[in-house]
């Protein structure tokens, strides 16, 4: 296993499209700083009074962090890594090399998801501590705040995104290709899957008055990106069930896809 | 350069105190895909230090087959044996089978050096002198930084025959290795395949559709056809069936061959128990249906015939106008 992941790193390292997209990862960390810059000190006098009425008079260390984690830019940043580094073997048929020489072929998909999650997560380091650390350097209104709260905050948001990761990696996978995987990952990314989920909680409000549940209550993007990070303990233990349930889904989905089907 | 390699496993094998007779064997092997059926029923065998050619047209199912034996497929029926034991007992030693199947797969934005060091990682090997030594054997070593996408296709299949090599293996599998090549890339291949058979004392199955390439490297065939395998020979075989030879039917086939040996005739074969096959006194046809006719044996017909290795081919196959 251990080679495995080493093998993947090593190309993940000499892959091109890493390196582009860890320009774009600290351009948009750059970008992010540059909106709050904007909003909250308001070098240009164009935001009078808009940052109070945004409810953004302070930047957090927890709060510029997670909102670079929590957002759908990055999420499509996260998604275009996970579709191209997992379906890079398959492309350009290095797998046919390598796979039959596993005895457990789904050591292979494991392998991959791991390398994949070290991978996007140097993209949230390089993306967050861009705007972290410019925000420290040259926001006014930055403050470094609670670091029990960063980390609560961090962590949620992180875990958040590994099922995220999971579920692109699933797609990926089930579809053999970089369109099957990226066409998905993008409706969740977008918001376009959102919208729907919204229209099934209306829909069942519709057909039963002060329902339990709503379908949102199930949804992966709807969970993580509402979640308010200042909820007691039950809440972020159940955010982290239920985005644990969609890593094992989703993973356990792919290994068994790769154990049992034949290498094309 | 001598290179170290283990003591290999077929050596080590032993069923009931003796060795193995074949490095791999498959008994019946079937693949379906749905309704098709790739490959059907193929039993074939394979010894130590042998260059089996695996010939049929495209689809015959050479590709599916050596799929399965690279532990890429499951077999949908049937099992196969390498190295004496069984599909799940190889598992451990897969690493000891190279594998270039279809068109090689290599990362096009690498040179040959980060193609190799991806599967030494995940081999847990990192000799780099090694596959400098491996890139050096197939005609590499001169390809410096320059990215794969760069290459040639010659030089891409040589490059997937050092990624196959990488493992020290025992057995390659090697699929269409000079497709698409020109005629000088056809030439360099197969001079680097006969080279690994030789000097590596490596076992190598290779599949084509041309029969003439491979009688030049093979010394084992069979031919798939429509999935099934309809005959295994060998080289000495072959080049029999191919050469020149007297064909005739007699009226009394039996008799006809105590008439023919007392001619002092003794490199003779019967087909179908009704045509006889005589591979020497090519000139003598006509005292061979003298000799008969004293004996009242009637020649149905005769011929004197010469049959090129891709009539042969496609004779088993029956199939020649589809032959690509």
């Amino acid at each position: 296993m251990l080679n495995l992941i080493k093998m993947n790193l090593y190309r993940m390292t000499h892959a091109v499209s890493t390196w582009v997209l860890a320009i774009v990862a600290v351009l948009y960390g750059l970008m992010q700083f540059g909106i709050m810059k904007i909003i909250m000190d308001d070098p240009f006098n164009i935001m009078e009074g808009m940052s109070e009425a945004m409810g953004l008079s302070e930047a957090t260390a927890a709060s510029v962090f997670t909102s670079i984690i929590r957002s759908s830019d990055f999420l499509i940043i996260a998604a275009i890594f996970i579709v191209l580094f997992s379906n890079a073997e398959q492309k350009c048929g290095f797998d046919k090399n390598i796979i039959g020489i596993t005895k457990n072929k789904w050591k292979h998909t494991l392998a991959r998801w791991i390398s994949a999650v070290i991978g996007m997560t140097g993209l949230v380091v390089l993306a967050g501590g861009v705007a972290l650390g410019a925000s420290a350097l040259f926001l006014n209104a930055f403050t470094a705040g609670s670091a029990t709260m960063f980390l609560k905050s961090l962590g949620l948001s992180y875990v958040g995104l590994l099922a995220f990761s999971a579920v692109f990696f699933f797609f990926t996978t089930l579809f053999r290709s970089a369109a099957g995987g990226i066409v998905p990952s993008l409706i969740i990314s977008l918001g376009i899957l959102y919208l729907i989920e919204n229209l099934m909680d209306l829909l069942v409000k519709k057909l039963i008055s002060n329902p339990a549940v709503l379908p949102t209550d199930f949804f992966l993007d709807s969970q993580v990106m509402n979640f308010d990070f200042s909820s007691g303990t039950k809440a972020c233990v159940i955010l982290c069930v239920l985005c644990a349930g969609y890593i094992v889904a989703a993973l356990g989905g792919s290994m068994l896809l790769q154990q049992k089907r034949d290498v094309k | 350069m001598k290179l170290g390699f283990r003591k290999h496993p077929y050596e080590r094998m032993l069923h009931g105190g003796q060795k193995v007779e074949y490095l791999l064997e498959t008994d019946s092997i079937t693949k379906r895909y749905g309704a098709i059926t790739a490959v059907d029923h193929v039993s074939i065998h394979l010894k130590r230090g042998e260059i089996y050619g695996l010939i049929g047209r495209n689809g015959a199912g050479k590709t599916t087959l050596l799929k399965m034996l690279a532990g890429l497929a499951k077999p949908t029926e049937g099992s196969y044996r390498i190295f004496g034991e069984s599909e799940e007992k190889t598992a451990s030693m897969r690493d000891r089978i190279g594998i270039l199947i279809e068109s090689p797969g290599l990362f096009p934005s690498m040179n040959a050096m980060e193609n190799m060091k991806i599967k030494s990682l995940m081999m847990g090997m990192n000799d780099e002198a090694f596959m400098r030594e491996l890139l050096r054997d197939v005609g590499l070593e001169e390809v410096g930084k320059i990215p794969v996408k760069k290459y040639s296709m010659g030089m891409k299949q040589r490059l997937g025959i050092a990624l196959s090599l990488l493992g020290h293996p025992d057995l390659l599998l090697l699929d269409e290795p000079i497709n698409g090549l020109d005629p000088q890339g056809i030439v360099e291949i197969r001079e680097l395949i006969a080279r690994l058979s030789k000097e590596r004392n490596i076992t190598i199955m290779i599949s084509s559709h041309i029969l003439e390439e491979l009688s030049k490297i093979a010394t084992r065939y069979s031919i798939l056809h429509h999935g099934q395998m309809i005959e295994e020979f060998t080289h000495q075989e072959l080049l029999k069936r191919c050469c020149e030879r007297i064909e005739l039917r007699p009226s009394d086939p039996v008799k006809a061959c105590t008439v023919i040996e007392s001619m002092g005739i003794t490199d003779y074969k019967v087909l179908d128990k009704s045509i006889i096959q005589i591979f020497e006194r090519l000139d003598d046809s006509g005292e061979i249906v003298l000799e008969l006719a004293k004996n009242n044996i009637k020649t149905l017909n005769i011929a004197v015939k010469n049959e090129a290795l891709e009539d042969y081919y496609l004779s088993l196959t029956g199939d020649a106008r589809s032959v690509g």
